[in-house]
């Protein structure tokens, strides 16, 4: 017989499902399907494990205090949470495009990102638990690449008035990332949601109005700060929203 | 593959808020290796210490190339918190107090075992919203792929596509940035 399918890979490996007679003669051969399941077995285990190390508490500041005083390095502690979950919210009008502040500096930014990879899965936690009622997701879209590339992503429109954006492995950019709705039939046509930190997630908020059966088309951009508002052309990843 | 370039870079270009921030970012997982391995919490944050003094200073080693940033700083605290196990040893040889030490087997685990842990966590907070929840499901839950459909609402083909990504991803970032990347060949399953 073939290889086994990489589902039923998984299967064996991950949910301990025995392997059928057919299966246990092609895996006492090839070693090839033997060390597919050697690995995601190890995977497997590890990945169990991995529950108790999710909220890892930060060293106290006295190991910083040491690492500073052999370095030279006199750094601050990140900017608070708070700080970078702000922009996120839905603005009071709603209306406009939101866009990092030119002014930002690149390590603002990063500091930004950072924080956001951090804390990512805590802040829409608390984005979605502050908000009553609680988010109900009425779409969602998987996010592939246009070309070759390990970039993938989610998104889910949340409440019917914001869409909740997931992303990685985009490229490295001296730009920044854009999260657009686009019209599949006409793609011309497309409202931008805001930017998209670089392998976080970014709740946007959703233009009151927007008729998410003509915009289902979630589209993430790459685009160069040129102070041009529209659409580089430079898709990465696009999906389409489904109930 | 690498999802610290920004960081990354800046660190090695001797960004001081670089240093900072990898701190924030990673030194919960550099304290929670060198405590399990070690045992003890002086000796852990001593060790947590050192990692980053090590790094900062020995940043144009750093190569982005062969691994992420957690993997490397990982990397350098497995080898710090060895080497303080094996002159504690010894210390413990020299006087002659080698069955007043606490049998180590109970509380600590190798340091290869929890590096791999840190890193495929770090992956698996990483991943697309989806594939992560239904891999959460899987591995702390027990649940099975129609389990997992049903709990999610997702189509069980939708649910089995996400756990062989995920578990892909989970793979990927393991064999370059787990505790036997250097040692393992470049096989075929880099290549997704």
């Amino acid at each position: 017989m073939p290889h086994l399918d990489p589902d039923r890979l998984v299967d064996l490996a991950l949910f301990d499902s025995s392997a059928d007679p057919e299966e246990s003669v092609h895996l006492d051969e090839c070693t090839g399907c033997q060390a597919e399941i050697s690995a995601l077995q190890q995977v497997s285990e590890i990945g169990k494990e991995t529950e108790e190390v999710r909220d890892l508490p930060a060293p106290p500041e006295s190991v910083w205090a040491g690492i500073a005083a052999a370095t030279g390095v006199t750094g601050q502690p990140a900017v608070p949470a708070d700080d970078v979950v702000r922009p996120l919210r839905p603005s009071a009008n709603g209306r406009r495009r939101r866009r990092p502040p030119r002014w930002l500096p690149p390590f603002m930014l990063a500091t930004a990102a950072a924080v956001l990879a951090v804390v990512g899965t805590l802040t829409v936690v608390q984005l979605t638990t502050g908000r009553p009622p609680a988010a109900e997701v009425t779409a969602r879209a998987t996010l592939n690449p246009l070309t070759a590339s390990s970039a993938r992503g989610d998104a889910e429109v949340l409440g019917g008035d914001r869409l909740r954006v997931g992303a990685s492995g985009l490229p490295l950019t001296t730009g920044y990332y854009e999260v657009w709705l686009l019209n599949p039939d006409d793609t011309t046509k497309m409202q931008s949601l805001g930017s998209l930190p670089a392998n976080a997630e970014a709740e946007l908020p959703i233009p009151p109005g927007t008729d998410l059966r003509t915009y289902r088309l979630v589209d993430v951009s790459v685009e160069p700060h040129d102070g041009n508002s529209a659409h580089s052309g430079d898709s990465l990843l696009r999906g389409t929203l489904t109930n | 593959m690498n999802p610290d370039h920004e960081l990354a870079e800046n660190f090695r270009g001797g960004d001081e808020h670089a240093l900072r921030m990898a701190y924030d970012r990673y030194g919960g997982a550099v304290l929670h290796l060198a405590l399990r391995t070690l045992g003890n919490r002086a000796d852990a944050e001593d060790v947590t210490q050192a990692t980053f003094v090590a790094a900062w200073q020995g940043r144009e080693t750093f190569d982005p190339d062969r691994g992420g940033m957690l993997g490397w700083l990982l990397g350098i605290a497995r080898r710090k918190a060895v080497d303080r196990l094996r002159s504690a040893a010894r210390e413990a040889r020299v006087a002659e107090t080698i069955r007043a030490l606490p049998e180590p087997a109970a509380t600590v685990e190798t340091p290869e075992r929890v590096l791999d842990r840190l890193v495929v966590a770090d992956e698996l907070a990483r991943l697309p919203a989806e594939q992560r929840r239904t891999l959460e499901l899987a591995f702390y839950d027990d649940l099975t792929h129609p389990q997992i459909s049903a709990v999610t609402g997702l189509p069980l083909g939708t649910v089995k596509s996400h756990i062989r990504r995920g578990m892909a991803n989970l793979r990927q970032r393991w064999e370059v940035d787990g505790a036997a990347s250097g040692s393992r060949p470049a096989g075929r399953s880099r290549t997704l």
